[in-house]
């Protein structure tokens, strides 16, 4: 409805998930959502529940471990979704880049609306960051988003999980 | 009249819910999301794609959202207070059914929390409409606020009444039910979209329904009423933003050795 698509911006509610972050960035966000940096002024809250929130909030070059973790997530935020990938090893490996136990970012993975810079990443660029996710939520539409790969449980489920099937059914009417 | 507030009741909570949070902000020294942010987040998850469960799990938060509403109605229309609280307890049922009818084990734990925060301010709430019968001879709430000096006659009651509101309003020390990044929420878990907004409103029409047993201690001078009311209202916050949690066990454990000493203490202190 066009009426609620403004309000988006207003009440982006964040899931945070550590990708194998050295907890620099988490630290970061956390001082960003604390009282001097106050994240909470625009309406951000840190739910840790995938099924309530709209930004994904991903630190951490994406473990071996970590990845299917990190897919399952992002399927489970209903959409309008938008990722934000925060520090350097989240957008592209960073220091880790080419190590044989990590992923070299997230978007081999999810579709990443917003990268943040930084080792870590202060706490005004991820308020930036926010500001932007919110921007980009605004245009976005309802229809399904999927992941690129799937592991573990929902690959075995695959085709079967509800969610997905819906997916192919908005592809095939559009065709 | 009061049908216009019946019906506005939601959106009064939900004033209440983002002047608290304001407060909470100002308390924190930091700015604080606007007042009208809960209706911001309200308008956004309607906006958004939902995802069931199953449908009875569905049905239960909107049950529970509409027999919460119809027990502030009660309150607004001034009946039975037992009566009003036996539908809030029923209220509560359902949504502690609705957390037992997922498989998610968050859901459960945060029904088992849910039901014993009930067995902990259940009977407390029952005591202090038993003090109100005592002095005004009367459960109606239109009885009730034709007498005055409850505050007088009861006063460890309000004190029983004052530890159970952090219990209600999911506050510290005893915001076990909810505890953020703990249980994510207990029986909230599995709910998204316009599903999760019935319980996100139904949590407004909670802080109605207690402030109001608060309010109701000023009997006939609503002055008193509303000076008790953000009093509490100021004094819950201030608690909140001053403790840590404390586990179910010691919850329970702390009203019935406290609240409801303090309670049972000033009922015989009455009677006799």
């Amino acid at each position: 409805m066009k009426f609620f698509t403004p309000f988006r911006k207003k009440s982006p509610w964040v899931l945070h998930y550590n990708a194998g972050s050295c907890n620099g960035c988490d630290i970061e966000i956390l001082a960003a959502l604390g009282p001097k940096f106050d994240l909470e002024r625009f309406g951000v809250i840190n739910t840790g529940n995938p099924k309530q929130s709209d930004i994904f909030l991903v630190t951490g070059p994406v473990t071996y471990r970590s990845r299917e973790r990190l897919v399952e997530l992002y399927t489970q935020i209903p959409e309008p979704k938008v990722v934000v990938a925060v520090g350097s090893c989240t957008t592209t490996g960073g220091v880790f880049r080419g190590m044989y136990n990590v992923e070299d970012g997230i978007d081999r993975y999810i579709p990443v609306d917003v990268y943040v810079p930084g080792c870590a990443s202060t706490p005004q660029l991820i308020i930036d960051a926010l500001v932007k996710a919110g921007e980009i939520l605004e245009h976005k539409s309802k229809e399904i988003e999927k992941p690129f790969k799937l592991f573990g449980a929902v690959q075995t489920i695959g085709n079967k999980l509800s969610r997905l099937t819906m997916a192919k059914k908005v592809d095939h009417d559009e065709d | 009249m009061t049908w216009i507030w019946i019906l506005l009741a939601p959106l009064l909570g939900g004033l209440l819910y983002g002047g608290e949070r304001v407060l909470r902000a100002r308390m924190q020294r930091r700015q604080g999301p606007p007042l009208l942010q809960p209706f911001y987040d309200m308008f956004k998850l309607l906006d958004k794609r939902t995802l069931i469960v199953h449908a009875p799990h569905a049905l239960l938060a909107v049950a529970h959202f509409f027999v919460l509403w119809f027990t502030v109605a009660a309150i607004f229309l001034g009946w039975n207070l037992l009566y009003i609280i036996f539908l809030h307890l029923f209220a509560q049922m359902l949504l502690i059914l609705a957390g037992y009818s997922v498989r998610s084990p968050y859901s459960h734990l945060g029904a088992n929390r849910e039901l014993l925060m009930l067995i902990a301010y259940e009977p407390v709430l029952i005591l202090v409409a038993v003090g109100f019968y005592l002095l005004s001879g009367s459960f109606e709430i239109t009885e009730i606020m034709r007498g005055g000096n409850y505050l007088f006659q009861m006063p460890l009651l309000f004190a029983a009444l004052l530890m159970i509101v952090p219990i209600k309003v999911k506050k510290s020390p005893f915001d076990v039910g909810e505890a953020h990044q703990e249980i994510v929420g207990g029986v909230e878990i599995e709910y998204s979209g316009v599903f999760y907004e019935f319980l996100y409103m139904s949590r407004f029409l909670e802080y109605l329904f207690i402030y109001s047993f608060v309010f109701i201690f000023g009997g006939v001078s609503c002055w008193l009423g509303s000076v008790l009311a953000a009093g509490v209202f100021l004094l819950v916050n201030l608690v909140d933003n001053a403790t840590a949690r404390v586990r179910t066990a010691q919850m329970v454990k702390i009203i019935y050795a406290m609240a409801m000493s303090l309670a049972v203490v000033n009922l015989l202190w009455m009677l006799v």
